[in-house]
């Protein structure tokens, strides 16, 4: 008998526990989907509720999908295929159970916050520093658990599985700490360390990495587990999985940029990101041609196995997702989709198809095997997949047809040379059939995962859980070493050294956000800057926090692209040097609404006024909420001092002792808000309203380059007076 | 007109020589890497999740 033979268990309550939450979150986050869609042609439907608007809704269900409902599905594969792959329980139950209620915590706290308007509004990152803490406090729990189950292994080769396990959690860490440096004002406020172009291209940067990195790769080394299970037969190329896994990480990270095509970053910025998008095409069909050929001579196995129908479909959808997404990424393609339901579109097959799909292959495969029994109806699966195939159908070609109808409406202009459809929501209104045929096929979506829930409800209920598996295997001291393994010119020798992987690893995925973010630190002419930018004054200040607490940032862009067809809609193109005093940016990413970089002056105070409280009032047939709460809420000042000091250290040039002023200066301004209300027939409008602050913000938006410039002085003469602005008699002093 | 709103910066040609350079070492070293490998090394890796020891794995097929 071989003494290095050793006994152990693997451990099945903690797949367990991730796969309940997986579908108790997945319900959540697509019942969230399914409200804010309906919302789209049924405004009111928020219930006249401020925490139930789109805008606060909206990164609610992102949240959900991504970080609850794929993050949990995430952590129960891993869960599951690396003790097998590794031939080792996990590193720690305590740090597994760690990661365990450290994310379900963290997933109710922003379910909390989020209705609540606490966010800092950057998409797939709004949740407020304290929980961005704690997201990275348990995400160093889930790494040493990895890298220690990975040390403590009986098996010498890391599958490659393992090396996309790897590359999630070293990557993802680097994304969120990076993209997540706040400065705090309170306990539940913050303004991000960067400003306007930086911040923009640090959050895509992270937006389209956690993409890449939390949606992707891990789900990459799911396939790469549960398909050869499922086929029973090897994965067909582990050559190929090679090339794929390293092309795929160096690639992958340069390619953020393209979420701000014609926008005012630097031209070699999204040239770069165009040009590694198309590159990108490469490995992620390297990898959908992996998985798919893996079923060579399997195919008869869809009839009995319902787990390989929605992972072939989950397939199918990646290499269509990473088709489109180098294809939207050409700037020529991008001048039309961008901001529309194109993108939605684009998501959507990623989500619904690849995540969506995937999680319920795994899930149906695990169940079985965790109760030790047969699925409960193979039927009802097979009604799961052609609900879930429909409405995913349903979802996708309304939006694909609403993005292109809008995009081509934006841009129409008559023969005499004017827009044709000068009225934005004249372009909306013409979307709400397929903003209702949308909401069908969500419908579809959530019946088809509500059967399968039943259907693994049912199959736990006939079968006896499995807590534990008990496996032996040699120790991997035992086992000799091999030649190739000793020397450091094989991918033998990576596979065998999990640190070195690491390394390496780390290293291809740093160097692209390197590249593109050191220059815009250290480079300073990247932001040309304009002398008539100020900083906010305190009272804007506080109408742009309302902006963000409501997610208005979710409908409307502030960013309005050098074309004919936006300057003549919206006004002048917006530079990059008229951010430079905005933490967080906010331009933006759908246009359900206009965009609002230039709204300042475009209308009297009273219009916006009419506006928020009802826009039926002002544009009829408007899609957007009421926003009556704003007019009866106070304005909360006592933080002010705390938001102009946080504002001041990361980089907004108020003088010191400024907080002693600035509520006077608040004061005058609410005052001459109210008296422009005033000509607009609103006369009993109270100054201290939170309204009054974001008009003011409103008014300002893309005023600043409209000021004219001093003229110089002559030598000898004295100082010219501080330069005024239409928008109010603000003391805010000039920028350094 | 879009030459106006975006701005370069001196030399940055050199980003895009540099990471195509990287980019293609990158990829011509795993490349060389993967051609080296012996087929009877792919071949038990690539075959790694079928040999887990964990026969509960295996399922109970459906009726």
């Amino acid at each position: 008998m071989n003494t290095n033979i050793e006994t152990f268990k693997y451990d099945n309550r903690i797949v367990r526990a991730f796969a309940i939450a997986t579908i108790v979150w997945g319900l959540v986050g697509f019942s969230a989907g399914l409200l804010i869609a309906c919302q789209l042609f049924w405004p009111e439907l928020n219930l006249n509720l401020q925490f139930t608007t789109f805008g606060r809704l909206r990164p609610l269900h992102t949240n959900a999908v991504i970080f609850a409902f794929v993050g949990n599905g995430m952590f129960m594969g891993i869960y599951y295929s690396l003790q097998r792959l590794c031939k080792a329980r996990m590193f720690s139950d305590k740090l597994s159970w760690l990661n365990f209620w450290g994310w379900q915590a963290i997933i109710i706290s922003a379910a909390v916050t989020l209705p609540l308007g606490l966010t800092s509004s950057k998409e797939y990152a709004e949740l407020e520093w304290p929980i961005d803490i704690a997201i990275a406090v348990i995400w160093v729990a889930f790494s040493i658990n990895l890298f220690g189950t990975i040390l403590k292994r009986r098996e010498k080769h890391l599958y490659v599985a393992i090396w996309f396990y790897i590359a999630t959690a070293v990557t993802v860490a680097m994304l969120h700490i990076v993209n997540s440096l706040e400065m705090p004002a309170g306990l539940f406020k913050s303004y991000s360390i960067y400003a306007g172009v930086q911040d923009a291209l640090v959050q895509w940067w992270y937006g389209h990495n956690a993409v890449a990195f939390f949606l992707t790769t891990p789900y990459l080394g799911l396939m790469y587990y549960f398909l050869p299970k499922a086929a029973e037969r090897p994965v067909f190329s582990y050559r190929l999985s090679i090339i794929h896994f390293w092309a795929l990480l160096f690639i992958y990270i340069w390619a953020g940029p393209h979420h701000l095509l014609y926008t005012a970053l630097p031209d070699w910025a999204q040239s770069l990101g165009m040009v590694f998008s198309l590159m990108l095409i490469a490995p992620s069909w390297g990898g959908m041609l992996n998985g798919l050929l893996t079923l060579r001579g399997a195919w008869n196995k869809l009839r009995e196995e319902p787990m390989l129908k929605f992972m072939v479909v989950a397939v199918t959808a990646y290499g269509m997702a990473t088709l489109e997404g180098p294809m939207l990424a050409i700037k020529s393609v991008n001048s039309l989709s961008h901001y529309t339901d194109w993108t939605i579109a684009h998501v959507h097959t990623g989500a619904l198809g690849w995540n969506g799909f995937l999680t319920f292959s795994v899930l149906y495969w695990l169940f079985p095997r965790l109760y030790n029994t047969r699925l409960y109806s193979v039927k009802l699966a097979n009604w799961h997949f052609w609900l879930g195939l429909l409405g995913m159908m349903f979802y996708v070609i309304p939006m694909y047809w609403s993005g292109i109808t809008q995009g081509l409406m934006w841009k129409q202009f008559t023969n005499e040379g004017f827009m044709q459809y000068p009225n934005f929501l004249e372009t909306v209104l013409q979307l709400i059939p397929m903003y209702k045929l949308r909401a069908i096929g969500g419908t579809f979506y959530i019946l088809g995962a509500c059967l399968m829930t039943y259907n693994l409800y049912k199959t736990a209920k006939s079968g006896v859980f499995v807590p534990e598996v008990e496996v032996q295997a040699p120790s991997l001291k035992s086992q000799p070493e091999h030649p190739e393994e000793k020397h450091p010119w094989g991918h033998r020798w990576i596979e065998s050294k999990p640190m070195v992987m690491t390394a390496f690893a780390l290293v291809a995925v740093a160097i692209g956000g390197l590249v593109e973010i050191i220059p815009m630190w250290i480079i300073k002419e990247n932001i040309p800057t304009i002398a008539s930018v100020k900083p906010y004054s305190p009272l804007e200040v506080l109408g742009r926090d309302i902006y963000i607490r409501e997610g208005c940032v979710g409908c409307h862009s502030q960013m309005i692209r050098p074309f004919r067809s936006e300057t003549e809609r919206y006004g002048e193109y917006s530079k990059a040097g008229e951010f430079v005093f905005d933490h967080p940016f906010l331009w933006g990413s759908k246009r359900t609404g206009p965009d609002l970089h230039r709204i300042g002056g475009k209308y009297p105070d009273a219009w916006h006024f009419n506006h928020m409280d009802d826009p039926r009032l002002t544009s009829p047939g408007s899609i957007m909420p009421r926003y009556p709460w704003l007019l009866t809420q106070k304005l909360e000042t006592s933080s002010l001092p705390a938001r102009i000091g946080a504002l001041r250290k990361v980089g907004v040039p108020y003088p010191a002792g400024f907080e002693a002023t600035a509520q006077k200066e608040l004061e005058t301004q609410q005052k001459k808000v109210v008296e422009n209300l005033k000509v607009g027939a609103i006369t009993n409008a109270p100054a201290d309203r939170e309204i009054i602050a974001l008009v003011a913000y409103l008014q300002r938006l893309g005023t600043d380059i409209k000021v004219k410039p001093a003229a110089p002085a002559a030598p000898g003469a004295p100082p010219p007076p501080p330069p005024k602005t239409a928008r109010t008699d603000s003391t805010t002093p000039a920028r350094n | 007109m879009i030459k106006n709103a975006l701005t370069d910066i001196g030399g940055i040609g050199i980003y895009g020589v540099i990471s195509i350079c990287l980019f293609f070492a990158v990829f011509t070293g795993a490349l060389f890497l993967t051609l080296r490998m012996k087929k009877s090394f792919a071949d038990k890796m690539s075959s790694l999740p079928l040999d887990d020891g964990d026969n509960t794995d295996k399922g109970v097929p459906h009726e």
